[in-house]
């Protein structure tokens, strides 16, 4: 993909070009305000793009509506969790198909057991604890069985055993063949999860690379700690 | 068995009301007519704005729209009235899917203004259009005694929406129009189409209002600007959403009855202070319970949505 984003004279995503490969955890790291989030946005059609295209499985989705983008498989989590606070835990999950209500009602009662929420199911989403609500957002996400996964900050505000399933999760899903995509500030996250990492900085991409790599490369260690 | 008290209590009520016209008064009557009108109303409203969040501060536009379609119709061209109330439900749906689609794109306060607007304009193009709908003189229908048969039309539009709002509401589609007003960004990633859902049920929302306007027109000979477009109907009708419960199935027949019966006995008593009666409900509502009646017993006692 290629994007170019500017809010007024600000470029916020000023011409970042990558690929993402299937069945790859793929991480995108920089610091504050360096366009991850209106990258991830300009993904999932919430922003227009102003110039640049993004692709998914070699057909153009840039123009779409986010949730023609939804169905066509790009699934996402947000910074700032994004339930449905006064539908439960369950109704969270089925609004997002469209099939059968017996399929979907198994589906999503599997997917709330897949994170240890079955028991929860009935429980107003706004009434789930922080942690919960972030795997309410995690399955609910899964409920179209997307091609890619972004996932924003998946870490942020998350206990370390609730971190480990999560990432054992995102693991697992990756060997089922998904393409995974995370802004993460958590460093060791990235490093332990990621086996590609894009660096992001005013806006451009500012490097490329395994994350043993990343780690030692001069612009990112100045992006990040000044010269 | 457990279902057969509710069933019970439905069938009493409905053949009590079915009878009550050969038995009850003519003001009884013409009272309950007024509920089932206001039911109607209300259950309309939270359609759109109690499920969606989409705050329509002019649906009485609907009303009006229903009562001239049926009373150009009636006076005009000679329709019975069931058909020209048909007719008149139409319309507003034909309305809301014009009006619907520029300003379903708008947000929160923006959207309401502009029902606020839309209102107005109707009501002015009503009064500008003297040939057609008689302008500010208003326009009087054939006179024809139909109460009773007005009743029993109000009373099935006021069940029909009631059992509109009771399969949306117990429906995944429902489910959907309530994600849009808890977090429409992230309905529409979660690849929830979310202008057409919210189009549909400002549709659905304006047959019964039009509907209504048509019957009341009927039943009282008599249509002018001012009397089917006022801005306290819709108020009316969002406080009695409001007190019953939004996004609740029987919170606007709940309001509805108990706020119309209040107004009338404040009304007949203290004239004077029942506009401030009428608002210090308001704020009573919206501070106590800003879920409505049912809506805080729905979450105290987990009552289902369907309720």
């Amino acid at each position: 993909m290629d994007v170019h984003k500017h809010f007024g004279g600000v470029h916020a995503v000023n011409g970042v070009s990558f690929a993402l490969e299937r069945g790859r955890i793929h991480g995108l790291i920089g610091p504050n305000g360096s366009g991850k989030t209106t990258l991830f946005n300009c993904i999932t059609g919430l922003e227009r793009l102003d110039a640049g295209h993004v692709m998914l499985e070699g057909e153009r989705i840039e123009g779409l509506k986010p949730w023609q983008i939804a169905r066509r498989g790009v699934g996402r989590t947000f910074q700032v969790i994004r339930v449905f606070p006064e539908l439960t835990a369950l109704e969270n999950l089925l609004v997002v198909t469209t099939g059968p209500h017996e399929t979907a009602r198994a589906q999503a009662l599997e997917l709330l057991s897949f994170v240890k929420l079955e028991g929860l199911a009935d429980e107003y989403a706004g009434n789930l604890s922080y942690g919960q609500q972030k795997l309410v957002e995690f399955v609910r996400m899964l409920m179209r069985d997307p091609l890619l996964i972004l996932l924003d900050e998946p870490a942020a505000g998350v206990n370390r055993t609730l971190l480990n399933d999560l990432l054992d999760a995102v693991r697992r899903l990756r060997d089922a063949g998904k393409t995974v995509l995370l802004v993460e500030h958590d460093m060791k996250v990235v490093m332990g999860l990621c086996e590609t990492v894009f660096v992001l900085d005013h806006g451009e991409k500012i490097a490329e690379g395994p994350p043993g790599a990343i780690q030692s490369d001069e612009r990112v260690v100045e992006a990040y700690f000044g010269r | 068995m457990k279902r057969l008290g509710p069933l019970a209590v439905a069938v009493v009520v409905v053949l009590a009301l079915a009878v009550y016209p050969m038995v009850g008064s003519g003001y009884g009557t013409r009272s309950v007519l007024q509920v089932f009108m206001w039911i109607a109303l209300a259950g309309s409203w939270n359609l759109i704005s109690g499920l969606t969040g989409y705050v329509s501060f002019g649906h009485v536009a609907f009303f009006g729209a229903g009562a001239y379609t049926a009373g150009i119709l009636i006076a005009g061209s000679g329709w019975s009235w069931p058909l020209a109330a048909l007719a008149g439900g139409l319309a507003a749906g034909l309305l809301a899917l014009g009006i619907g689609v520029p300003c379903l794109r708008l947000k929160g306060p923006y959207f309401a203004i502009a029902m606020l607007g839309l209102n107005e304009v109707l009501r002015a193009l009503v009064s500008y259009f003297e040939g057609l709908t008689g302008g500010g003189n208003g326009l009087s229908l054939p006179t024809l005694d139909a109460t009773v048969p007005v009743y029993y039309a109000m009373g099935l539009t006021a069940v029909g929406v009631t059992v509109a709002a009771r399969l949306i509401i117990s429906s995944r589609f429902g489910l959907r129009l309530m994600t849009i007003r808890e977090d429409e960004v992230a309905a529409e990633a979660m690849g929830i189409p979310t202008f057409r859902h919210k189009l549909l049920a400002f549709l659905l929302s304006a047959i019964g209002p039009g509907i209504a306007g048509a019957l009341t027109a009927r039943d009282q000979g008599y249509i002018e600007p001012l009397s089917v477009f006022p801005l306290a109907t819709t108020i009316t009708m969002i406080v009695m959403t409001l007190f019953g419960g939004k996004g609740t199935v029987w919170g606007p027949v709940l309001g509805a009855a108990v706020l119309f019966v209040a107004q009338e006995l404040v009304w007949a008593r203290y004239p004077y202070v029942h506009p401030l009666l009428f608002g210090a409900i308001i704020v009573a509502v919206v501070l106590a319970m800003p879920r409505g009646v049912l809506g805080l017993l729905q979450t105290k006692y987990r009552l289902p949505r369907t309720i």
